[in-house]
């Protein structure tokens, strides 16, 4: 039976699942829209690697994205890293000497700056999502165009239109008054590829030394009209690694291999968790004035955890249960 | 029967409490503090404040709007200045006007007016003024006046021997012999760099100081830094700064770093601070000059934790990385 790490990166619209060999070699990936329930889709996921791998060894589970914690829960990772880092690692393996890793997933930018292969500044996206993949999907949706079509439908114009940037709102009343004017469409996304460069380049990447080689990942990578926007605006050629859409994920399995190595040996639950029933409930505890949201995560009738308490009230209470049970 | 006056627990609550606290003591009124920012609060202030205002100051109307049933008198003083030619924020400025007339059924004001732009000795003015409402005696609020400034210094040594003020102001009157824990051992030292009334409400920064100190890491804020320090290191500007958090903030900022005393500098904003603006880009000018990692946390209404703990992750993973690259020699003696 063959020998695997599982990576898994939970973000806000995908939930990426793949599996590495011992030379981290990317044997399956599964890339799902998260559509606010993790759990199930991430079950989803699992089972889906299960169907088509057949029979194979878990040697080791890494787990990163928004939703982390939540995953190390039901999966019982042996490490759970933010996705910085992981990005990071995971850009390393596959282009040893990169100096600027541009990273758009969903929610989140983000711009990582590497010099000799470790990484020494990042910055992410303030309370700001425009320029993300969400914003995109929103406004391709509006035009009424398939996301995976508004690259292609970019690259088709030859008169690229100044679309406002700053902010979603103003991009989105801004590329209707073009619209409006009588300007075609693939101009009009043309010129929103463009504002979303031109905003990241100002916001995520204000003041950082953008020097080749960069490469340019997460799912937003996908979209032709953005890269080549990036790469006019930069005046260097950008790489987007052949696994663009689940690096993070690649990177948390690489970082648990390394941690499985240490210490010996995996805390997975087993590929059995798919099967598992969990449910979620949120409660708000009228204990203080706090009124913190409480979040209860039952697996098979069992109460796996509690969170979101302030005090640990509710977090303590479950430890010592616990005990009692073992 | 005593009269009870009430300070919010928001603001520069961290840089007056000990004085005025002392002072309206021995004064005999009995002084009632709101709790510590919680959900009810903040809802209150964000309902209450004009929408314009930034996230420290909506906490502010949450906490008078707190205290208005509790006592017979709030204290919100009115702080134009408190270092000669220099200025505070305009809308520490307008605060007590900005309360009064947003939260409805308060009990009277008292909004002391604290202008130390022309002379040190106005203060005498603000601290007699605010007596007369409470005794006709000169001596007996000449006598407050100074038993204040005795907690005042107290609390300003606590925090000058590396106290942070959440802890300083609980223990700046009890006799104390050695305040520093020699057994936890740290690995990092992190500047937590911002206006007090953002790095001190454990609500409203998602207890970022507790995570820090759980990771083992020391934290310095601009508080801790002697004043001369930071006049020194802030008149390296080459125009002076006329804000005198900007100056403590840029000036410790600079301190630490010209003195290799850290690891790195998280930056507390909160969003839509026109003050801070200016300052992060002086201390991350600074920063990346002397190659010292540098992050920004920008603070608004959200409770969501996700965000703020990848940004601290991924932030200290950087800097592990880049100690152990450096041949494990640390850069802080």
């Amino acid at each position: 039976m063959e020998n695997y790490y599982l990576g898994v990166d939970v973000g806000s619209v995908s939930t990426n699942v793949i599996l590495i060999d011992e030379d981290n070699n990317l044997i399956s990936k599964r890339y799902l829209r998260t559509q606010g329930k993790p759990i199930d889709i991430l079950k989803e996921g699992i089972k889906n690697l299960k169907d088509e791998m057949g029979e194979f060894n878990v040697c080791g589970v890494g787990v990163t994205g928004s939703g982390r914690y939540l995953a190390n829960l039901i999966l019982g990772a042996d490490i759970v890293k933010n996705e910085i880092t992981c990005h990071g690692v995971a850009s390393l393996s596959y282009l040893p000497n990169v100096r600027t890793v541009i990273e758009i997933g969903g929610q989140d930018s983000k711009i990582i700056i590497l010099r000799d292969g470790i990484i020494v500044d990042f910055a992410m996206n303030t309370v700001c999502a425009a320029g993300t993949g969400s914003f995109l999907d929103r406004q391709a949706f509006r035009l009424g165009i398939d996301i995976s079509q508004f690259g292609k439908l970019a690259l088709k114009s030859t008169n690229s239109i100044r679309i406002a940037g700053r902010c979603a709102v103003f991009a989105e009343s801004d590329m209707i008054h073009k619209q409006q004017l009588g300007h075609n469409q693939k101009d009009i996304i043309r010129g929103l590829c463009e504002a979303l460069v031109r905003n990241y380049l100002n916001n995520v990447g204000k003041g950082k030394e953008i020097v080749g080689p960069v490469m340019f990942q997460g799912g937003v990578a996908a979209n032709e009209g953005i890269k080549v926007a990036f790469e006019e605006a930069l005046n260097t050629e950008i790489f987007i690694p052949p696994n663009f859409d689940v690096m993070g994920a690649i990177g948390a399995a690489m970082l648990a291999k390394e941690e499985v190595k240490k210490k010996g040996e995996t805390t997975f639950k087993g590929l059995g968790i798919a099967d598992m029933d969990y449910k979620v409930k949120g409660f708000e505890c009228d204990g203080c004035s706090n009124l913190c949201e409480v979040i209860e995560i039952n697996e098979d009738n069992r109460i796996l955890a509690r969170y979101g308490d302030r005090c640990g009230k509710w977090t303590n209470s479950l430890k010592k249960s616990n005990a009692k049970l073992a | 029967m005593k009269y009870k006056i009430g300070m919010p627990r928001g603001m520069l609550y961290y840089d007056y409490y000990p004085f005025w606290n002392e002072f309206f003591q021995e004064l005999g009124l009995e002084v009632v503090v709101s709790p510590k920012t919680n959900k009810e609060i903040l809802n209150e202030g964000v309902l209450s404040c004009v929408d314009e205002a930034c996230l420290p100051v909506k906490v502010m109307h949450g906490h008078a709007n707190y205290l208005k049933d509790k006592v017979d008198f709030l204290f919100i003083p009115k702080i134009m200045s408190i270092r000669k030619k220099e200025y505070c924020c305009p809308k520490i400025l307008g605060l007590p006007e900005m309360i009064v007339n947003s939260v409805d059924g308060l009990p009277p004001v008292i909004d002391t007016v604290v202008n130390l732009k022309k002379s040190n000795l106005s203060i005498n003015k603000s601290v007699f003024e605010t007596g007369k409402y409470f005794s006709k005696n000169p001596y007996k609020v000449r006598k407050a006046y100074l038993r204040a400034l005795e907690s005042y210094e107290k609390y300003k040594a606590l925090l000058n021997k590396g106290v942070i003020p959440m802890d300083a102001i609980k223990m700046y009157n009890k006799a104390f012999k050695d305040i520093t824990n020699h057994s936890i051992k740290h690995n990092m030292v992190i500047m937590v760099a911002g206006h007090p009334y953002n790095i001190y409400d454990e609500y409203i920064n998602m207890n970022l100081i507790s995570k820090l100190s759980n990771e083992k890491i020391k934290v310095l804020t601009p508080e801790m830094i002697s004043e001369e320090k930071i006049i020194h290191y802030s008149n390296m500007l080459p125009k002076r700064m006329f804000w005198t958090y900007g100056r403590r903030i840029v000036g410790s900022a600079f301190s630490v770093i010209e003195e290799r005393k850290i690891d790195g500098i998280l930056y507390i904003s909160s969003f839509g601070c026109g003050i801070d603006s200016i300052l992060i880009d002086l201390v991350q000018r600074k920063s990346k000059e002397k190659k010292v990692p540098f992050m920004l946390l920008t603070l608004d209404e959200q409770t969501g934790e996700a965000g703020i703990n990848t940004r601290i992750e991924a932030f200290l993973d950087m800097m592990k990385w880049r100690n152990r690259d450096e041949d494990n020699v640390s850069t802080h003696g």
